[in-house]
């Protein structure tokens, strides 16, 4: 079945980078780039070899995914037990209104040196980052999966008579579900993103550091290399996370956040 | 989807009112009657016959409605004659020249009025849309839309958003805008189907009145046999696969016409009897 | 406001008064070391002295212009591309899918590309923020034009509308809701993105006072600019929310 999905993808959309790919080689072989500052596409796909070959790559690949996810599961879990915790009692939410808004407009990057002051450089500090920067979206998102569920759904439940354990376990979770996995899927997103802003900033490891060494040591192949294989992670975490939601949610009418 | 959008020759009128000549052959002498024809027009899309030899011919200020089961093709005639369609053979004649395009002299009331509205203007600026596209100069604009607004009953609510009326409301909003263009045709695709049936009946008698007043022609489209009887002059029966007129009905009833009384007019009870059997042959 | 909305709006702030006095409690007992955790007091002193007798406002409004700065640059660039990216099918065939795979890039990726062509200058932070502010504006935007109700554009037919007034009349307040919500998180991305950018060209902000005031153990100075950033933030989503709520306030049902 897969084989004969071919024919049926929009090859247009794949103009636009190939032709640009196809550009800058031409350009590149012609004539004389700044070689501090650009690399000819071939070069930057022998220096993604290279790195892969070497290891490289994957050692820092599993850097920024380490502290990514174990940010994520931190944050991911108080912010996922927080917004239940405020979707379901209303007075708990609205008592924690003005701490939260306070604190969340607070830029990931305003805490990176906070954390560097008190853990120095390494996992601890950028776990902690990570942590910080997913609590609150997750929070936001799965408070108000709980909130916006069908209150006719919640009026079917009393009149079933169900107890208050029952109505979470058998209506509020499994209702919220598919946004709350909507949320966990920008979550993951935004826990990549801070992880390679901390490396990038600040932590010397995994693949924000590679990326900033690379363009130090003026080696922009293996630069734009790290650069499109960020991209490639970001985009495949996503696409995985999105097969899994079409998979287990398929038609259980997911509304998505605003992109 | 694409935005076509028409090269429009504009030509000055008198009062300063602007109008459009979209039409490629000048017009001919037209028998006094026929001002929207269809000569032999059929429509196939992708292959699939929609309309087939369809001929009609609708006089000013007549009042025509067209039933028929679901897919027979009458909102297809409907975008036909507003020029949202272009047939694949035959033509399609108003005033005498063929129709190529949209004209603000006719004017379109859809069935889902929520999404034909504006929610971001209110209610004077949804009307107002149609003023602007007709070129009405500004110092204008105000008296039409309150006129407009106090004909259809929504005179205090000229502030209101879309979101904030009711669906009766939103249509005759829609109605208003539609009376904007001052139109000359006005086609109704099911225009009250999705409102409940008190509305309905008040949005009937509206129109009734409307129409008569400007002497308006309308073409309706309906799957209510009994509004088709009720609102129109004629009416006509479609039948499916492929769509094709196959009945005209008279409607000799006086006017105006009310729920009360009208539906015991023998006329009407027979009319309704024939298009009961009618529809129930084509089914 | 309403009784009911004051009285929660006070019992909340008892609350996160509550939370500061236990914050001032626990650097008191010195349950963590006062390196590292400054009390309120204490941070609210240095905040005070910094806007005073030193540069804290400057570094304020430097990074507050930055700020904006790349974004509107970035807001400028994205509403217009993607109003004509968005309106047509064709282009979105072409350029979607490109634009959708530079999406779950990190933008702070880019800043070393970007100090290989600007060097470590203003130059180079403006043009990271107006990168990383650009493309969640740009899908937005594209977004809310691919998603116009199609019945509007029949509507626009049938009155014979040219193509530039569908465009100002229909597609434009139609994209609105999403355009606003790009502009709000493109303008969080901003405000990370010159903070990021100060740290590492070290040019004047608000993110080299924080990062120089870890560096040399200065932990109240440190938090003060924290708060700052936080006010920052704070400030700059609450007016954007109050533009947002204005423009779309045919949405709310009366």
């Amino acid at each position: 079945m897969t084989g004969r999905i071919w024919w049926r993808i929009d090859w247009r959309g794949a103009a636009v980078p190939i032709g640009f790919l196809v550009i800058a080689q031409l350009a590149a072989l012609n004539g004389d780039l700044q070689s501090d500052n650009l690399a000819a596409p071939s070069d930057v796909a022998v220096a993604c070899w290279h790195a892969i070959i070497d290891g490289t790559l994957f050692r820092r690949t599993l850097e920024t995914l380490a502290s990514a996810l174990g940010g994520l599961a931190l944050g991911g879990s108080i912010g996922l037990f927080s917004g239940i915790l405020f979707g379901l009692f209303q007075t708990v939410d609205r008592l924690m209104n003005v701490t939260v808004e306070a604190v969340r407009p607070i830029p990931s990057a305003a805490v990176i040196p906070v954390f560097l002051l008190i853990f120095g450089f390494g996992f601890p500090m950028e776990v902690l980052i990570v942590a910080f920067s997913v609590t609150w979206t997750m929070l936001i998102l799965t408070r108000a999966a709980v909130a916006g569920i069908e209150t006719r759904l919640l009026e079917v439940s009393r009149a079933l008579g169900f107890g208050f354990g029952a109505r979470v376990y058998k209506i509020i979770l499994p209702a919220a579900l598919p946004r709350i996995f909507v949320a966990f899927r920008l979550t993951v997103a935004i826990a990549l993103i801070v992880a390679v802003t901390v490396e990038v900033a600040a932590n010397p490891q995994g693949l924000g550091y590679t990326i900033m060494l690379a363009e130090q040591t003026l080696r922009p192949d293996l630069m734009f290399a790290v650069l499109a294989w960020i991209g490639l992670i970001g985009w495949a975490l996503n696409a995985v996370l999105l097969w899994t939601q079409r998979r287990l949610f398929g038609m259980a009418a997911i509304d998505e956040p605003a992109p | 989807m694409t935005i076509p959008f028409r090269q429009q020759q504009m030509q000055p009128m008198p009062n300063g009112k602007r109008t459009q000549a979209g039409n490629a052959e000048p017009p001919r002498s037209v028998p006094a009657g026929a001002l929207i024809e269809f000569e032999r027009v059929s429509l196939s899309l992708a292959g699939r016959p929609i309309l087939q030899d369809v001929n009609l011919e609708i006089g000013k200020g007549e009042f025509v409605c067209v039933v028929g089961p679901s897919g027979c093709g009458k909102t297809t005639m409907l975008r036909l004659i507003a020029g949202l369609f272009t047939p694949t053979s035959g033509k399609v004649r108003y005033a005498g020249a063929p129709v190529t395009g949209p004209r603000p002299d006719i004017a379109i009331v859809f069935q889902d009025y929520g999404k034909a509205l504006l929610p971001w203007r209110n209610a004077a600026g949804n009307i107002s849309l149609a003023l602007e596209a007709i070129g009405v100069p500004k110092a204008e604009r105000q008296e039409r839309i309150c006129r407009l607004l106090q004909l259809i009953g929504l005179a205090d609510d000229a502030d209101k958003f879309p979101i904030q009326l009711s669906g009766g409301m939103q249509q005759r909003l829609q109605i208003a805008r539609c009376l904007a263009q001052d139109p000359v045709v006005l086609l109704m695709d099911e225009p009250f189907a999705a409102l409940d049936a008190l509305t309905r009946q008040e949005l009937q008698d509206e129109i009734q009145a409307i129409v008569a007043a400007r002497n308006s022609t309308v073409f309706f489209v309906t799957h209510d046999l009994e509004e088709a009887i009720y609102l129109g002059d004629r009416v006509f029966g479609m039948r499916p696969n492929p769509g094709r007129i196959v009945e005209a009905f008279e409607v000799r009833l006086p006017r105006p016409r009310d729920w009360l009384t009208t539906p015991e007019h023998p006329e009407f009870l027979g009319l309704r009897r024939a298009l009961f059997d009618f529809i129930k042959k084509v089914k | 406001m309403s009784g009911s909305r004051i009285f929660w709006f006070l019992a909340s702030l008892a609350v996160a008064a509550g939370f500061i006095v236990l914050w001032q409690y626990v650097a008191d007992a010195r349950l963590i070391s006062p390196a590292f955790l400054p009390g309120p007091n204490r941070a609210w002193a240095a905040l005070v002295d910094g806007m005073i007798h030193r540069d804290l406002t400057d570094q304020l409004i430097s990074t507050v212009m930055r700020m904006i700065y790349g974004w509107l640059l970035a807001s400028t660039l994205g509403i217009a591309v993607g109003a004509l990216i968005g309106i047509s099918p064709t282009a979105r065939a072409y350029l979607l899918p490109t634009l959708e795979m530079i999406r779950p890039l990190p933008a702070s990726a880019i800043i070393p590309v970007s100090i290989a062509f600007f060097g470590l200058s203003e130059r180079m932070v403006l043009a990271v923020i107006a990168f990383g502010a650009l493309w969640p504006m740009l899908l937005a935007t594209v977004h809310g034009f691919a998603a116009v109700e199609p019945r509007l554009y029949e509507v626009a037919r049938a009155l014979g509308l040219s193509r530039w007034d569908v465009i100002r009349k229909i597609a434009l307040p139609s994209a609105m809701p999403d355009i606003l919500a790009g502009m709000r998180i493109g303008l969080t991305i901003a405000l990370i993105l010159a903070v990021v950018g100060e740290m590492l060209t070290s040019t004047e902000g608000l993110g080299q006072w924080v990062l120089f005031a870890g560096r040399s153990f200065r932990a109240s100075d440190l938090f003060a600019g924290v708060i700052l950033l936080g006010a920052v933030g704070y400030v700059s989503a609450t007016l954007l929310g109050a533009a947002e709520r204005y423009l779309l306030r045919w949405r709310i049902s009366h």
